[in-house]
């Protein structure tokens, strides 16, 4: 049905050295480097100057929104966001990808005698959406056309 | 005739005289009569007979007087103006304003400097044409293009001929921008407190902080004092809101509540949160549902958090203290949660140390409760995985360990007050990603294909002697069937023997964007589940999960998540959405959604709908199918005029067991006067997933 394992093709990052724009110790910003890493073409480096691409993170948000109530009015979901805004530009401040939203989300259901188990359940979905964050923030990188 | 002098003109603009009669003295003055034009700069005067006065660079005029001062534009019979300075006045004039296309009239307008002016009697409009739908009459009215802020003096304001607002004095800005000022004001009435009306006031204080107050008259109770504000700065950002209502009238006690975050690096590396919330009785939500206590918030936390991240980033610490006051409601009370009176957390991370990643997390936590066992706990869990990742596939063995202690306090006789655990965890992650090329919609995209296994193995430990304080069993989804545990909270390690298997299908844009993502996945269980916190049980399987996510066209998209169980043949947990947005100002949505634990399941509807040119409806109903009744309703209009917009909106909310809120609500927002871009009625952003406010440029 031609599905193909990937990196059986030419799967490189299309560039030679990226400048991850979040600070050291964001979780997010550990868990895409060690990704781009995974890529041996591609260098991490610590310096934008020294940078063929930069990434600028413009935002990250994380935001909770009552999803429902019941009849008693008691809230019995939550929506969690994540939310990034980040654009990708090259070393002569060329933009290769225009700032863009990718938004998360994930329904976690609530009661009020459980509120501290929901409490790590939610950090818990928040680690989950960073990892999908940085699988989706890495194929916007592979489909940078030219650096 | 016409004349070029350059004058005395220090900012040597030159200065251009036309009229079809001129005679004068020279150097002293000019008489011009019939089509007289005088320009310098941005200002052309043009009049039937002027008189330019060259020692006092002044220029008298008379008769159809016409008159622009960079876009604002001015008429009237006499006129009299410095023409370096900008200071003059005009007599019996109409003005109209270039940035906001405001409009008026009056009996004189003094000119101040070139971007000041006052308005004396007079009126101010944005409204377009000779007849106004609004306008406002003040005895003054200065008008400062410079600050660009308009302050009226012994104000009323007019709606379609009838005085409907008067005011000793009031502030707007003279263009879109944010400026301190009024909002628009809302009336209403509800079965709680009866009428009901707010005016609030902006205080745009800088571009970071910022104040609003929201006086709010409630007839039967009293005068509700509110006031929140916004600050932000380059190492803290923060929000409090307050609002009181002393002597309620119908309680005759003080009501009140408060909200307040603010989270603050104050020291490289440190930072604190807090969040404190506080409301003055368990009733607040029910009879003032529409403030900071959502009416559904009742358990309010107490939140202060002191971090320490070390700059290496490998470490990081964390103090906290927790508790929350709960606002019972009788009919449905719920449990106290424990208060952690603290809570240390220690945790450490290195990644890729010759291929290996390390973590380690340490908590200790004193849980506090007036009735139920007291104790302390700690919790150390160091972890190390050797992750192999490349384009295709990833695997990922992980090697854990929890070790528990409690020390309890007030336990029952002869029960033990030290109890300890410790629990080895061994899993195996590992995924393949397969792609092809496969056009959708007809657009050439790429398809992935996700297999993913994940093995856990702990051995089971007799748990049910130890405390619950802060666990419980989570929610099936595709993050819990990820891990290890099957319980969140240190309480409980789940005994398991078991492999999950699941099969993501993505379909990726040119651009890498997600466009459709698809994913199915099952736990399956080798060995009984004898760790529970209720009954004991067998399943062989978990519940099937089925998600799948989808922006079809760039007008529709569609979610919908499955919990399915096999072995009692019923869906758990399921919901479905939709949302149709095929212009600005126009989206509908769709949703359903059921979750048996929960005893829950309702349809809903909402939307944004253009009935037709100038009106727009809005509505959300939210229906739950057990009760057969309307958990939430709301339902308005609204109508966009060309300088104001009126609205009416009507809701129902539940807010205890026994108790609903029901209350209808109008707005009058004159466009220009009372500041753009505000809905007080935020109900409509919240309640409408995808809600434009209609008076705005259409931009998400």
């Amino acid at each position: 049905c031609g599905f193909q394992l990937r990196g059986s093709g030419d799967t490189a990052l299309p560039f030679k050295s990226i400048y991850v724009g979040l600070p050291e110790n964001s979780a997010l910003g550990s868990e895409l480097k060690r990704y781009i890493r995974a890529d041996d073409h591609t260098q991490v480096v610590s310096d934008p100057k020294a940078a063929q691409v930069i990434l600028d993170v413009l935002s990250e948000s994380r935001e909770k929104a009552i999803l429902s109530l019941n009849t008693q009015g008691r809230i019995r979901e939550y929506t969690l966001y994540y939310k990034l805004r980040f654009r990708v530009r090259d070393g002569q401040n060329k933009e290769l990808i225009a700032p863009t939203d990718i938004t998360l989300k994930r329904d976690i259901s609530f009661n009020e005698s459980a509120v501290m188990a929901k409490e790590n359940e939610e950090a818990l979905l928040y680690r989950d959406m960073q990892s999908d964050l940085v699988q989706q923030l890495l194929r916007r990188l592979h489909a940078i056309k030219s650096a | 005739a016409q004349e070029k002098q350059a004058g005395k003109d220090e900012k040597d603009e030159t200065m251009t005289i036309s009229a079809e009669q001129m005679t004068g003295r020279p150097d002293r003055e000019v008489h011009l009569e019939r089509d007289v034009e005088v320009t310098r700069g941005p200002m052309t005067i043009n009049a039937d007979k002027a008189t330019y006065n060259i020692l006092d660079d002044e220029v008298d005029a008379e008769g159809n007087i016409r008159m622009r001062r960079f876009g604002d534009r001015y008429t009237g019979d006499e006129l009299k103006l410095k023409m370096d300075t900008g200071k003059g006045y005009v007599t019996n004039p109409t003005y109209s304003l270039e940035r906001n296309g405001a409009a008026g009239s009056a009996d004189r307008i003094n000119f101040l400097t070139q971007d000041r002016a006052t308005v004396v009697d007079g009126t101010y409009s944005t409204c377009e044409g000779p007849d106004p739908d609004w306008y406002l009459k003040a005895s003054t009215l200065d008008l400062d293009s410079g600050r660009d802020v308009g302050f009226a003096r012994t104000a009323i304001v007019y709606f379609k001929g009838v005085p409907v607002l008067g005011t000793p004095a009031m502030s707007f800005p003279l263009s879109g921008a944010r400026k301190s000022g009024f909002l628009p004001p809302t009336i209403g009435t509800t079965n709680k407190g009866g009428l009901e009306v707010t005016v609030p006031y902006y205080v745009n204080i800088a571009p970071n902080r910022d104040l609003t107050f929201f006086p709010k008259i409630y007839a039967q109770r009293g005068i509700q004092w509110g006031g929140e504000g916004r600050y932000m700065g380059e190492t803290y950002v923060g929000q409090t809101k307050v609002e009181a209502l002393f002597n309620d009238r119908q309680t005759k006690t003080n009501r009140y509540a408060i909200s307040s975050t603010q989270t603050h690096n104050f020291a490289p590396g440190f930072s604190y949160v807090w969040n404190i919330n506080a409301a003055s009785d368990d009733e607040y939500p029910t009879d003032f549902s529409r403030t900071i206590t959502a009416s559904s918030q009742r358990l309010l936390p107490r939140d202060l958090a002191l971090n320490y991240a070390a700059p290496s980033g490998y470490w990081s610490a964390v103090a906290r203290a927790t508790n929350y006051q709960v606002l019972q409601d009788p009919l449905a009370p719920i449990v106290r949660p424990y208060d952690r009176l603290p809570q240390l957390t220690v945790q450490a991370t290195r990644f890729d140390v010759n291929g290996f990643d390390w973590n380690l997390t340490s908590e200790l936590t004193r849980f506090w409760h007036p009735e139920l066992l007291r104790g302390d706990r700690f919790v150390v869990s160091p972890k190390v995985a050797y992750p192999f990742i490349r384009p295709g596939y990833f695997l990922t063995p992980r090697l854990s360990l929890n070790a528990t202690r409690y020390h309890l306090d007030n336990v029952p006789a002869g029960s033990e007050t030290e109890l300890s655990r410790v629990l080895p965890t061994l899993s195996l992650d590992g995924g393949l990603v397969f792609e092809r090329e496969a056009p959708f919609f007809g657009r050439p995209m790429t398809q992935t294909l996700e297999p993913r296994l994940f093995y856990v193995y702990t051995p089971y430990r007799d748990q049910s002697a130890f405390p619950i304080f802060d666990t419980a069993e989570a929610d099936l989804s595709f993050a819990q069937l990820f891990s290890e545990n099957r319980f969140v909270g240190n309480d409980r390690i789940s005994d398991a023997n078991q492999l999950t298997a699941a099969l993501t299908s993505r379909y990726i844009e040119a651009d890498g964007a997600e466009r459709v993502r698809i994913a199915l996945g099952q736990r399956f269980y080798f060995t009984e589940q004898r760790v529970t916190l209720g009954a004991a049980r067998n399943d062989t399987r978990s519940d099937v999960l089925l998600s799948a996510y989808g922006r079809l066209t760039a007008a529709l998209s569609a979610e919908g998540n499955l919990q399915y169980s096999q072995t009692q043949h019923k869906m758990s947990r399921s919901n479905f959405g939709a949302r149709w947005n095929p212009a600005p100002k126009s989206v509908l949505n769709l949703v359903y959604r059921r979750d048996l634990l929960n005893n829950l399941e309702q349809a809903e509807v909402s939307g944004q709908w253009p009935l037709s040119r100038r009106w727009y409806g809005v509505g959300r109903v939210n229906y739950s199918l057990p009760d057969r009744t309307v958990a939430e309703g709301l339902l308005g209009v609204e109508y966009k005029a060309d300088c104001w917009v009126f609205r009416i909106v009507g809701q129902r909310i539940p807010t205890s067991a026994a108790a609903a809120t029901s209350a209808l609500f109008f707005q009058l927002e004159l466009n220009g006067l009372t500041r753009l871009g505000s809905n007080p009625l935020d109900v409509l952003r919240t309640s409408i997933p995808g809600y434009q406010v209609v008076n705005q440029p259409s931009n998400p």
